[in-house]
């Protein structure tokens, strides 16, 4: 990715000693920000592989191996900012292989109102797959990953070899090696939904891991929308000295020439809850993609968006909110890469702190040579609302064309906005109704932008609730104090 | 202008600093690095035990550091090939006339006589590993401000020196400042006494001279309350086709209330890696200002830092790097706020050329506790042509809740019109490009005493020519 990251550090000291781990009242006090302490049930992963098709068990034992050497952060340029220490994984392990039909099909539930399809997953289950017939008669399929490869498996090892995950990413590795759970989604040529599917993934079972995997295949000129929820299940046990859980996802786009994908994903996640995310997507020749990100719940969230901008004309809008209170930690990380003439890139992050609540948001954009009329613009925007946050921004550029219509970045950090509050007030709003207006106000863009009533809807609710857990401690109307 | 004029101001001058002289050098260590040598420098130098100390805890970090791997390249140095202490004459020399006659041609080519005679209040010139020619005007010696070699300094005022000597800079804080603190030699001693104005800048000339010398000087800037002063760096180099290695640390301490300008126009020959830590602590209501521009080197990693560590303190960089063929120009700045009402402000601007490679690297840092502070940071690049490459990587990280910080990046090429539009004033592609240039960089520029933005402005055109002659 970078030429700064030239050859690699070896991994830190690492997770080899269980016993350690394993004793929870007397956690080890001193460990290091990089180590995952997160260990990997190997036998697990060889014996999913042993039924399993010959080339899927190779792609797990590839991905094993890179899982092994890689370091948690293989570019040299974010290394100072890993924080793992949040994650106490030594006593969560991978679902047992029995535990119910994890790769299977499922029965078929009713669509929620305004959705064309529906994949609900509950802990290792498929709780539900369904499908509006007319979209299924137009070819459009939503299913799991065993379902796929049980079905067509030359399709499948397209789809699911894992080379469009970043071969340098140890933590993508993990979730190539040792996936137990997925969905692929895929609309034809010229195939246009106009309503959303919706993907719910439900977790939080104290000492498990879900390691899943999304992907989605748009044929040239098909256009869909995808409403992903991320939510605390009701095996999620939120008590603050029970286990954590652990959940790897993916999304993985493939956008046909002039396809256009909108994607909205909200993460509601339980206090207990380890979220490692990679998201990739290939666009092609006049294809758009539109991100609209919110990050809310989870203790640790470490997550990863490489958009390849790979046909000319390609474009990607990426909109993030993060909303931390208490302890969080959001360590979301995303790369641009422009490659084809005409590019397109236009993302903001935006991340409001309460409490102790941290955020590190490293952006890249990259233009390569052949990028020619590139238009790239990268902006950071940070909001801490009390004395104890930290907001960390490394929004970056590695520019070889300089033939660009734009290449921008743009960050900056600041209280509430003395004058807004002012306003606010001078029309009779109470300072804290008006602080709460003006944060969630900086929030909108995401809210604005999920296609699904309900779900928008309840983004905004679990937003206010948010703020108004965040607002009744010391930090909302304190922090207007200071 | 007229096009003839503008022909004559950017004449090739290059070979004016591309000297080499065959200098008896009287001392010099082995090739390569190891106890022994740091123990002879110390020895040849006569220096207190501490410093011997001081010198081998360096070295052992230096040899535990593992070599940095967010910039490339560093790899290429062998350190086993540099010499790393070299004196060209026995003492330090106070008046011109004792100075040896083929040092003193070299320093006419750089036209130090004249720029002294003009309105410099001191030199210090650096030949290789020792400061060879020093002058301090009676009238700052009055007042009591002392500006001599660092060796010098180290022997004559031994508490200053102690006292704030690897404050700024520790031994262990990076690769580089270890190795130069294992075996610096030479650099500027600088105190200004409580109160004082030092009304005329302070400047010193550094030079390499000898294919494969290292040159590690340290500089030490004490300036004490109230007090103010601006200090100048120049560097030009011969050029030579083998790599040479310049690892200089600075430290910059500005006690409550002063006023510290330290500028440097950096321009080492196309075979040097210039590998540099700059660092000033800003304390009560003090100001710090780098003015640093990187023209010259193979690679230069340098990042000028203020430690805000008082109250209403303030700091202000800016950073120009021009990078041609064959050149990457690794640089930055940072700012790192740590007590209340703090101000800083970075303003960076580069260019690249002929397959050149600029990078911004920054860090801007608000600590907990360091409430009130305002801060901006900007970024510009400008490329020249698709073989070269622009890179911008800032780091932000702000721990409290009432800070104001914006930050600013762009990169591109530069605008056809304005080319189109100064050519059809009657201006050749390659002066409006030029003037393009010189405009985009003046943020630096008007900074400068006139003779340096002068100089400054050359030797940009210089650089230019390669690509647009």
């Amino acid at each position: 990715m970078t030429s700064t990251s030239a050859p690699k550090e070896a991994v830190p000291a690492s997770n080899t000693d269980s016993a350690a781990t394993l004793d929870r009242p007397a956690r080890t006090p001193r460990r290091s920000p990089t180590d995952l302490s997160f260990v990997l049930d190997e036998a697990d992963v060889t014996a999913r592989a042993a039924n399993e098709p010959d080339w899927l068990a190779a792609d797990r034992r590839d991905a094993l191996e890179r899982y092994r050497s890689l370091p948690i952060e293989s570019n040299q340029l974010y290394t100072p900012y890993v924080d793992l220490r949040p994650a106490e994984l030594g006593d969560v392990r991978v679902y047992p292989l029995p535990g119910g039909p994890p790769l299977g099909a499922a029965s078929a539930a009713d669509l929620p109102a305004g959705a064309v399809a529906l994949a609900r997953f509950d802990e290792d289950k498929v709780s539900a797959i369904s499908l509006d017939a007319t979209a299924r008669d137009a070819g459009v399929t939503v299913e799991t990953l065993g379902s796929l490869i049980g079905r067509d498996a030359q399709l499948a090892r397209r789809l699911i070899g894992g080379a469009g995950l970043p071969g340098d990413d140890r933590l993508a590795q993990l979730t190539r090696a040792a996936w137990n759970q997925g969905v692929v989604i895929r609309v034809p040529k010229g195939v246009r939904l106009d309503r959303p599917i919706l993907v719910r993934w439900a977790a939080g079972a104290a000492d498990r891991a879900i390691f899943s995997r999304t992907i989605v295949e748009l044929g040239e000129r098909a256009a869909a929308s995808i409403v992903e929820e991320f939510v605390p299940s009701s095996a999620s046990d939120e008590g603050p000295d029970s286990g954590q859980a652990l959940f790897t996802s993916t999304f993985e786009a493939h956008l046909g020439a002039e396809a256009e994908l909108a994607v909205a994903s909200i993460q509601d996640f339980g206090p207990r809850q380890v979220l490692f995310q990679h998201r990739t997507a290939a666009i092609g020749e006049g294809a758009s993609l539109h991100w609209a990100l919110a990050q809310l719940g989870s203790r640790l969230v470490r997550s990863r968006v490489d958009n390849r901008l790979e046909g000319d004309r390609s474009s990607v809008e990426q909109v993030e909110i993060v909303f931390g209170t208490g302890e969080q930690l959001f360590d979301l990380t995303s790369y641009t890469l422009h490659l084809g003439r005409d590019t397109t890139g236009n993302l903001l992050s935006k991340g409001a702190l309460l409490d102790r609540a941290r955020s590190y948001m490293k952006g890249l954009i990259t233009i390569e040579k052949s990028a020619v009329g590139t238009d790239s613009f990268l902006g950071e925007f940070g909001m801490n609302l009390s004395k104890a946050t930290r907001a960390v921004a490394i929004p970056s550029l590695e520019i070889d064309q300089p033939d660009c219509r734009r290449a921008a970045h743009s960050s900056s950090v600041g209280p509430i906005d003395a004058n807004q509050l002012f306003y606010l007030e001078s029309r009779g709003i109470a300072p804290d109704e008006a602080r709460k207006f003006i944060v969630l106000g900086f929030l909108e863009p995401v809210v604005a932008r999920v296609p699904l009533e309900a779900a928008q809807e309840r983004l905004r609710e679990l937003l206010e609730e948010k703020w108004a857990a965040g607002a009744d401690g010391t930090a909302g109307s304190a922090g207007a104090a200071a | 202008m007229t096009s003839s004029k503008t022909r004559e101001a950017v004449a090739d001058r290059r070979d004016q600093y591309a000297f080499h002289d065959d200098i008896a050098y009287l001392k010099e260590t082995k090739r390569g690095l190891t106890r022994d040598t740091v123990e002879e420098i110390s020895a040849f130098k006569n220096e207190p035990d501490w410093m011997l100390q001081s010198r081998l805890r360096a070295y052992d970090h230096f040899l535990k550091r593992p070599m940095p791997m967010w910039t490339d390249g560093l790899d290429k140095i062998d350190f086993d090939k540099i010499v790393y202490y070299r004196k060209p004459s026995e003492r330090e020399e106070k008046s011109w006339d004792d100075v040896p006659e083929q040092i003193k041609a070299t320093f006419e080519k750089l036209g130090i006589p004249e720029a002294e005679r003009k309105f410099l209040a001191g030199v210090g010139a650096q030949y290789d590993s020792e400061v060879v020619y020093h002058s301090v005007k009676e009238e700052l010696s009055k007042l009591g401000v002392v500006f001599m070699g660092t060796d010098q300094g180290l022997i004559e005022y031994p508490e200053i020196f102690r006292k704030y000597y690897g404050t700024v800079v520790p031994h262990e804080d990076n690769k580089f400042s270890a190795l130069n603190g294992a075996v610096w030699s030479g650099g500027s001693f600088v105190y200004v006494p409580k109160g004082v104005e030092v009304p005329l800048p302070l400047q010193a000339y550094f030079r390499i001279n000898g294919e494969n010398t290292g040159q590690f000087e340290r500089t030490l800037i004490v300036v004490d309350e109230g007090a103010k002063v601006h200090y100048i760096e120049g560097c030009t180099a011969p050029i030579y086709a083998t790599d040479s290695l310049h690892v200089a640390v600075v430290e910059v301490i500005a006690l409550p209330g002063s006023k510290v300008r330290y500028t440097t126009i950096q321009n080492w020959s196309n075979d040097v890696y210039n590998l540099v830590t700059k660092r000033a602590h800003a304390h009560r209501d003090a100001t710090v200002e780098w003015i640093d521009a990187n023209t010259g080197s193979r690679k230069t990693v340098k990042f000028p830092s203020i430690y805000l560590r008082g109250e209403n303190a303030s700091a202000d960089i800016i950073s120009v790097a021009v990078a041609g063929k064959g050149q990457h120009q690794d640089t930055g700045a940072k700012a790192i706020h740590l007590a209340k009402n703090t101000t800083s402000r970075i303003v960076s601007k580069s260019v690249s050329k002929d397959g050149g490679r600029a990078t911004y690297r920054g860090q801007l840092k608000v600590s907990p506790g360091a409430t009130g502070v305002v801060a901006s940071v900007r970024c510009d690049a400008l490329m020249l042509d698709d073989e070269s490459r622009s890179d911008t990587y800032p780091y932000i990280d702000i721990q409290e809740d009432d800070t104001t910080m914006t930050h600013e990046a762009t990169v591109g090429k530069i605008s056809a019109d304005q080319i189109f539009y100064l050519m059809s004033r009657g201006l050749t592609e390659n002066e409006a490009q030029n003037l393009v240039i010189q405009g985009f960089l003046e943020v630096f520029t008007k900074e400068l005493p006139m003779e340096y933005a002068i100089e400054f402005n050359r030797l940009v055109k210089l650089e230019m020519e390669g690509s647009l002659g």
